[in-house]
């Protein structure tokens, strides 16, 4: 499996199936937390090429692909938040808001309207200490089980059930935090 | 095109690029296969029949009116006759059918024209232009080929012709090049790609 994921990297027949299975989940996983249809589209193809990058760390059945995905898809943000992909040489082979057209960007700005409850809801638990609060946001708002979102941070399922257990004991009258799988 | 088309048109090319640094061995059939995914999953679904214990040919070549030359494959033998076939209608050919899990090592001489960087240039090369794949067979292009120049055809062929989500498994692979000057003899390899398919979204690799 592990050889295989890496083949998304270099055939671009499995990307493409790779590519299309995701986007629109990633375009979404962005717009709850973006605001700007360029920032949105930049970072698509910025999550995408990074998928590129760390293809060969993939190792899981394709059941936690979108765990995965969502873990390089929050790098990528981070990234985008300390600015630091900007200087990146790979974000000028492949910027995605050189792609856009108005249809496109009106497009998205649905997509970013859509998402507007989710982006309160990151306001609201933006208190929280950030281990707590990413696990909060990858269950309550991306909709990953625990065990997908432990997968997607990298870290034990036991430590992220007892980070969600925390965060959800603090903020229990937010809306949309008692969302989401305990699975 | 959406947003989302045109990104994966760049990030494919991408993909080829880095392919072509990693694995330059697999590059040219896969670029095919970049370009034409479509037509393969088309393609393997009409896979040739094999009809073994037959009198019949194992090919027919006609000739179109527009100056192209169609190759209909019926069996994957007589590849010898075939060549001479294409030669007296003024096309140097060099086919070889392969045994399933093998294939011809990548080096077979110089790609009239440079080989395709991406898989947006494949249609455009003169070995694009040269040979397609269409149905059980070849259409071929002899203003592509001309003298020094040789068309390469390799084909291998699933003895297994049953495939699906269940039990996905490559049908048949061919690759179509123009050869500039010298070729170089077909040095049979393992083809480790060959039983490289699952349900992970691709299509049969019948390139």
């Amino acid at each position: 499996m592990r050889r295989k994921q890496a083949e998304i990297a270099t055939d671009p027949v499995a990307f493409e199936a790779f590519y299309r299975r995701h986007v629109d989940a990633i375009t979404r996983f962005l717009a709850r937390r973006v605001e700007d249809p360029h920032t949105v589209a930049d970072l698509v193809a910025e999550v995408f090429v990074a998928v590129l990058d760390s293809a060969h760390t993939y190792r899981e059945s394709r059941g936690s692909e979108i765990a995965w995905l969502y873990g390089v898809a929050r790098n990528t943000l981070s990234a985008e938040r300390r600015r630091a992909f900007r200087e990146s040489r790979l974000a000028d082979r492949v910027s995605g808001r050189r792609l856009l057209d108005s249809d496109d960007v009106a497009r998205l700005e649905e997509r970013i309207d859509a998402e507007s409850r989710a982006r309160r809801a990151f306001e609201a638990i933006a208190g929280l200490p950030e281990g707590e609060r990413a696990v909060l946001e990858l269950v309550a708002i991306d909709q990953l089980t625990v065990t997908e979102a432990a997968q997607a941070l990298g870290i034990r399922q036991g430590t992220a059930r007892v980070r969600l257990h925390r965060a959800r004991r603090v903020l229990r009258d937010v809306p949309l935090v008692m969302e989401g799988t305990t699975g | 095109m959406s947003f989302e088309e045109r990104l994966l048109m760049e990030l494919k090319a991408e993909v080829a690029a880095r392919g072509a640094e990693h694995r330059r061995r697999v590059t040219v059939r896969r670029l095919f296969a970049g370009t034409a995914v479509a037509g393969l999953a088309a393609a393997a679904a009409v896979a040739v029949p094999l009809l073994t214990g037959t009198e019949s040919p194992a090919y027919a070549v006609t000739k179109n009116t527009d100056g192209t030359i169609r190759v209909q494959i019926k069996e994957f033998r007589d590849a010898d006759k075939l060549e001479a076939d294409l030669a007296r209608m003024g096309v140097t050919a060099d086919v070889t059918y392969l045994k399933p899990g093998t294939w011809c090592k990548a080096d077979r001489g110089h790609v009239a024209g440079g080989e395709a960087k991406k898989p947006e240039d494949w249609d455009k090369s003169i070995s694009g232009r040269a040979v397609r794949h269409r149905k059980a067979g070849v259409d071929i292009d002899p203003r592509y080929i001309g003298k020094g120049r040789t068309l390469v055809l390799m084909y291998t062929e699933n003895e297994d012709q049953t495939s699906g989500p269940e039990k996905p498994r490559a049908l048949w692979q061919y690759a179509g090049l123009v050869i500039e000057g010298p070729v170089k003899p077909c040095v049979v390899v393992k083809d480790p790609s060959w039983d490289d398919v699952d349900g992970g979204g691709q299509p049969p690799a019948g390139s």
